[in-house]
């Protein structure tokens, strides 16, 4: 029964861990730019939903708020930061990204440095299935990131725009030459993979109830552990690599391992946070190309 | 040239006047994060120990000098804070110094000081090792293992609970406590059943509330800060778990019950201050406190208000600034102070009771004191 709530939690962990990582997916396939700063539009997305819920009272309109501000905000980071260093070699974008990631949490700061919490935190119904209380945040995660990213899936594969998009990633000079406005696809992608981000940066406030300045600092080096596990850029190999890894984690860091008259217990040796760091440590090893090679 | 060489001469001429008006003051380093993942307590840290200050200089100051703050932003690591504690020493020329800091960064500068000879305060840090740096080395609140056996006492001897799970922060903070909680929890008759550990960074806890479901504690000890603690016992209560959540001064904070909501309600903790106070000292600094922050006090403002008043009658007492003088008034002394009686033992161990406090009502509250000296005895070696 507990295996099955801890296989039930690592899968709601991991539909979190998904709506981060499509986001830097989508990036790192478009532009091969590692985008680490992709994190703090998580937590302007926390901190957009806690205020608007707060100042508004309407959760809806926050999220909307959330995806929109955060994706305004990952268009303009594209055109000041990342395309006036395109020409140069990928660590460059890098250090910038890093850099951008900081510079934004003290951003936050100058906002509020103690973090924001709901007056009236939204969403605090639970459910109860199979013997297991559930929080309702958790469940409505898990299918808004099924919901969004199937959709996504769907737009990539049969709109116009979507094949535009796959155009632009596979061979982006070929694709401009058939007349497809690759700075376009690129401004659409940011927006996307960082309104992504926001709705996960809320739906996790949701179960928190609170948002601080570091609060995407976990969430920026799992993802990219997540999606180097993924094979980077493959969107399938991402998506399985963050539910396993949600799942891995929900085991690793509770359960106990008898080893003759010894308990080996994973959660005593290492941080929740660095098991992602193990396992990508692991698979490097085996296979080197990740679990799953772009196609 | 001329004019360029003229506003120069004024400047260093101010300077030269603004280093002799502070040469009349006494130097008092102070290092707290200010930024980083613990700015919320680093900023009551500040305000706790600048409201000290204030009200110390209203009252004419030390022995006819001002007290004057050197702050410092530490971050909470110990990578900054030994730098900062040279600085302090040998740029700033403090005549003591006081942690405004959690255990990592002032263990880090609890060695510095004590080669450099110069007194050191820990206001609120818990770690056992850092009065253990050497003489001029002094705590104004309990040593994590302290406040963990007035945790086991609180659990077993006055919450009458028996079946325990330990939800444990792994870092200095939340080990000391739990080794204190494990040394006495069976004199206390509690059976823990079992353990879990998170690390600080942690927000999510889905799968250890999960397997504390199904382990049907009477009650959960959970270490932690209010920025750990308040999302935990929020989840906690959320996934239906009933069992009595009891935590310790890293909750105490308004902030805890702001970020729990209703599910703090019935939160039991171990800490310094006590909200329902008679005392006329503690009731004017949660007064003062709350007028000067524009928030409700907590541990952390309490225990830095309470280590410059320990400060500044070590100074009065020492009646010079020689260090060595100083040190031993600090050993000496007995202070009324916002979170009790502070006296120093042998290694420079606070000896006071715990206050245990309970959240009703969106507040926190009185629930009962732990006076047992021989529990609470702190580490004299």
């Amino acid at each position: 029964m507990t295996e099955l709530a801890l296989l039930v939690q690592g899968l709601l962990d991991g539909s979190i861990y998904a709506l981060i990582a499509v986001g830097l997916t989508l990036v790192y396939g478009l532009l091969r730019i590692l985008h680490v700063a992709h994190a703090a539009l998580f937590t302007l997305g926390g901190y957009v939903g806690v205020v608007v819920t707060n100042e508004t009272g309407s959760f809806i309109l926050a999220l909307v708020a959330a995806m929109i501000v955060a994706g305004i905000a990952g268009m303009i980071i594209y055109r000041l930061v990342y395309q006036p260093i395109l020409h140069l070699p990928p660590y460059v974008a890098l250090i910038a990204s890093i850099g951008l990631f900081i510079a934004m949490q003290e951003g936050f700061r100058f906002y509020d440095e103690q973090g924001v919490s709901y007056v009236n935190p939204p969403v605090q119904g639970t459910l109860e299935l199979a013997g297991q209380t559930l929080q309702l945040a958790k469940i409505v995660t898990f299918f808004v990131a099924i919901i969004l990213i199937g959709g996504l899936g769907l737009l990539a594969a049969k709109t116009r725009t979507g094949v535009a998009w796959r155009a632009t990633v596979t061979m982006p000079a070929m694709a401009e030459s058939f007349g497809i406005n690759i700075i376009q696809v690129r401004y659409i992608n940011f927006f996307i993979g960082s309104a992504l981000a926001a709705v996960a940066g809320v739906m996790v406030s949701l179960t928190t109830n609170l948002v601080e300045p570091t609060s995407g600092d976990v969430w920026s080096y799992k993802a990219l552990a997540i999606i180097v596990l993924g094979g980077l850029g493959s969107m399938r190999g991402t998506l399985i690599a963050c539910f396993a890894l949600g799942v891995l984690e929900a085991f690793a860091t509770t359960t106990c391992v008898p080893l003759g008259n010894i308990q080996i217990c994973l959660g005593e040796i290492m941080n929740r946070d660095a098991i992602a760091f193990a396992f990508l440590v692991i698979v490097l090893m085996i296979r080197p190309q990740g679990l799953f090679v772009r196609a | 040239m001329r004019t360029k060489l003229l506003f120069a001469g004024v400047l260093s001429a101010g300077i030269f006047a603004a280093g002799m008006a502070q040469a009349q003051n006494i130097k008092i380093g102070f290092h707290a994060p200010l930024t980083g993942f613990a700015a919320a307590d680093g900023k009551s840290a500040v305000l706790g120990a600048q409201l000290a200050v204030e009200q110390i200089n209203a009252k004419g100051g030390v022995n006819g000098k001002k007290l004057q703050l050197v702050i410092y932003d530490d971050q909470a690591s110990p990578k900054n804070s030994a730098p900062i504690a040279n600085k302090l020493i040998s740029q700033d020329k403090v005549a003591l110094a006081i942690s405004g800091s959690y255990s990592g960064a002032t263990r880090a500068a609890a060695g510095v000081f004590q080669k450099a000879k110069v007194p050191y305060i820990a206001a609120y840090a818990v770690h056992p090792s850092i009065t253990k740096a050497g003489p001029y080395v002094f705590r104004t609140s309990f040593v994590g293992e302290v406040q963990g056996r007035a945790g086991a006492k609180l659990v077993g001897d006055i919450l009458k609970k028996r079946r325990v799970v330990l939800i444990t922060l792994k870092n200095d903070f939340g080990r000391s406590l739990v080794r204190g909680f494990k040394e006495k929890a069976a004199a206390y008759g509690v059976k823990i059943v079992s353990e879990y550990e998170y690390s600080i960074k942690n927000r999510q806890f889905g799968p250890i509330i999960a397997k504390v479901k199904a382990d049907k504690p009477d009650a959960i000890y959970a270490t932690g800060y209010f920025f750990t603690a308040g999302p935990l016992v929020r989840q906690l209560r959320a996934a239906g778990v009933k069992a009595v959540v009891i935590g310790q001064e890293g909750y105490d904070s308004q902030k805890f019950i702001k970020i729990a909501g209703k599910a703090a309600e019935g939160v039991v903790i171990t800490t310094s201050l006590n909200r329902d106070s008679k005392r006329a000292v503690t009731l004017g600094f949660i007064k003062a406190f709350e007028k000067k922050a524009g928030y409700k006090a907590d541990m952390v403002a309490a225990t830095t208000h309470t280590a410059i008043y320990v400060a500044a009658a070590a100074l009065k007492a020492a009646g010079s600034m020689d260090p060595a003088a100083i040190r031993a008034a600090i050993a000496k002394t007995t202070v009324n102070a916002a979170t009790g009686q502070i006296s120093f033992n042998s290694l420079g161990e606070v000896q006071k009771s715990v206050l245990v406090q309970v959240v009703r009502n969106g507040n926190w509250h009185f629930h009962s004191k732990i006076d047992d000296k021989m529990l609470l005895a702190p580490p004299t070696k």
